[in-house]
């Protein structure tokens, strides 16, 4: 009785949403644990400042720590490093936090036009963010 | 002992709202609610009304909700209430017809929608379609489902939309889909990971603490998600 056939996978868009959501939740971790390392490695051990600290973990933007004895990571590769992380974590956060928006929404909203405006609003929301965080990110 | 039930009342026909009526009923720790609300239904007021069929727990009709949790009321005794005042009410989330007894078609219309059945268009044996002990074990769990509806009306997914197919679905459909005889596995994992399938499950685990078959609910609902993930049917 073993000639079953396997189903195939089907990548539904649920499907897909539902595993980038874990992923995204553990590369979150990850980054953010390189950002409290490096931080800590740069010379956070010598002068802690927990606000400092924190942003630099979250949001490794080299404005934010201007005020501790950090060697100036807005030179050359460093900063494109920092940058590129930072748009890293802004990524998967603003993604990993949309779609949890939309998942809520979809709770609650039958199968009509009602998904389709919500899908529309909650993307271009998203893509506004992202604009804004790279501006930011770029800008800063 | 002396026991006070509170009892949600609702007669469309009446013109008046719903409410609660209070009853007062000598009671032997040992009853089960079940026996109470024959009691109150026999002696104080005949127009109160229940589903109940076998009143051993099996056949699935008399779910409701019992001091906020919904409980089989046959299968429920008083002593393990422990409290003078039971508060009885309808499984939430379908629409009540009158006093304890909800419309169960959207339940039931999502039943359906996982095809709970066998679905086998190979050509039968003489006897029989043979399965080993293991191959029976695999799907024993879900096998013990009497489609109470305690699971489904405790889950905060489908309170907000009765589209969902719900826990009480995912379990007959898991009951097939790991089941070595059938074939339908990959229709029923295609429905299930649509928008009212399996995702909108958010493991909250109401539906496993409710069901009086202490069917591992949530964790069916986990193996249907990662057969839909792996397109493995181990
Ligand atoms: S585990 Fe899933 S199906 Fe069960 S109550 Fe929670 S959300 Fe509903
Ligand atoms: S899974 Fe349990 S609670 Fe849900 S319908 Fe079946 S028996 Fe009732
Ligand atoms: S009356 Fe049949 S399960 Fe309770």
């Amino acid at each position: 009785m073993s000639s079953r056939p396997a189903p195939q996978i089907g990548f539904s868009f649920e499907y897909l949403m539902w595993i980038f959501t874990r992923i995204s939740g553990l590369v979150m971790y990850l980054l953010a644990f390189v950002g409290l390392v490096m931080a800590f490695w740069m010379g956070a051990h010598q002068q802690v400042d927990i606000g400092a600290l924190a942003r630099w973990t979250f949001f490794p933007n080299p404005n934010h720590v201007t005020n501790t004895n950090i060697p100036d990571v807005t030179l050359g590769w460093s900063n494109a490093w920092w940058q590129v992380m930072e748009m890293l974590i802004f990524l998967f956060a603003v993604t990993h936090g949309m779609n949890g928006v939309r998942v809520i929404y979809e709770d609650y909203i039958g199968n009509t036009w009602g998904r389709a405006l919500g899908r529309g609003i909650i993307f271009l929301l998203w893509i506004f963010l992202l604009i804004v965080g790279i501006y930011v990110i770029l800008a800063s | 002992m002396e026991v006070t039930l509170k009892i949600f009342r609702y007669n469309p026909e009446s013109g008046k709202k719903p409410h609660y009526e209070k009853y007062t009923v000598e009671a032997e720790p040992t009853d089960r609610v079940l026996d109470l609300l024959e009691y109150i239904k026999g002696n104080f007021d005949g127009t109160l009304s229940f589903r109940r069929s076998c009143a051993h727990g099996i056949c699935g009709s008399d779910a409701m909700r019992i001091n906020g949790q919904n409980r089989l009321a046959c299968k429920l005794l008083v002593k393990d209430l422990h409290g003078a005042q039971i508060t009885v009410e309808p499984i939430l989330g379908l629409r009540v017809i009158k006093d304890l007894i909800v419309d169960m078609e959207p339940f039931f219309e999502n039943y359906r929608s996982v095809l709970p059945y066998l679905i086998n268009d190979e050509p039968a044996p003489k006897k029989e379609r043979l399965q080993s002990p293991e191959e029976r074990e695999r799907f024993d769990d879900t096998t013990k489902c009497i489609l109470c509806a305690c699971c489904t009306t405790s889950c905060p997914s489908f309170w907000v939309n009765e589209k969902y197919v719900g826990p009480a679905a995912i379990v007959t459909a898991h009951r097939f889909i790991f089941d070595s005889r059938d074939r339908g596995a990959a229709e029923r994992l295609k429905i299930l990971s649509g928008q009212f399938g399996v995702y909108r499950c958010h493991t909250i685990f109401n539906c496993t603490t409710a069901c009086p078959r202490e069917i591992e609910v949530t964790q069916a609902i986990g193996e249907v998600k990662k057969a839909i993930g792996t397109g493995s049917l181990e």
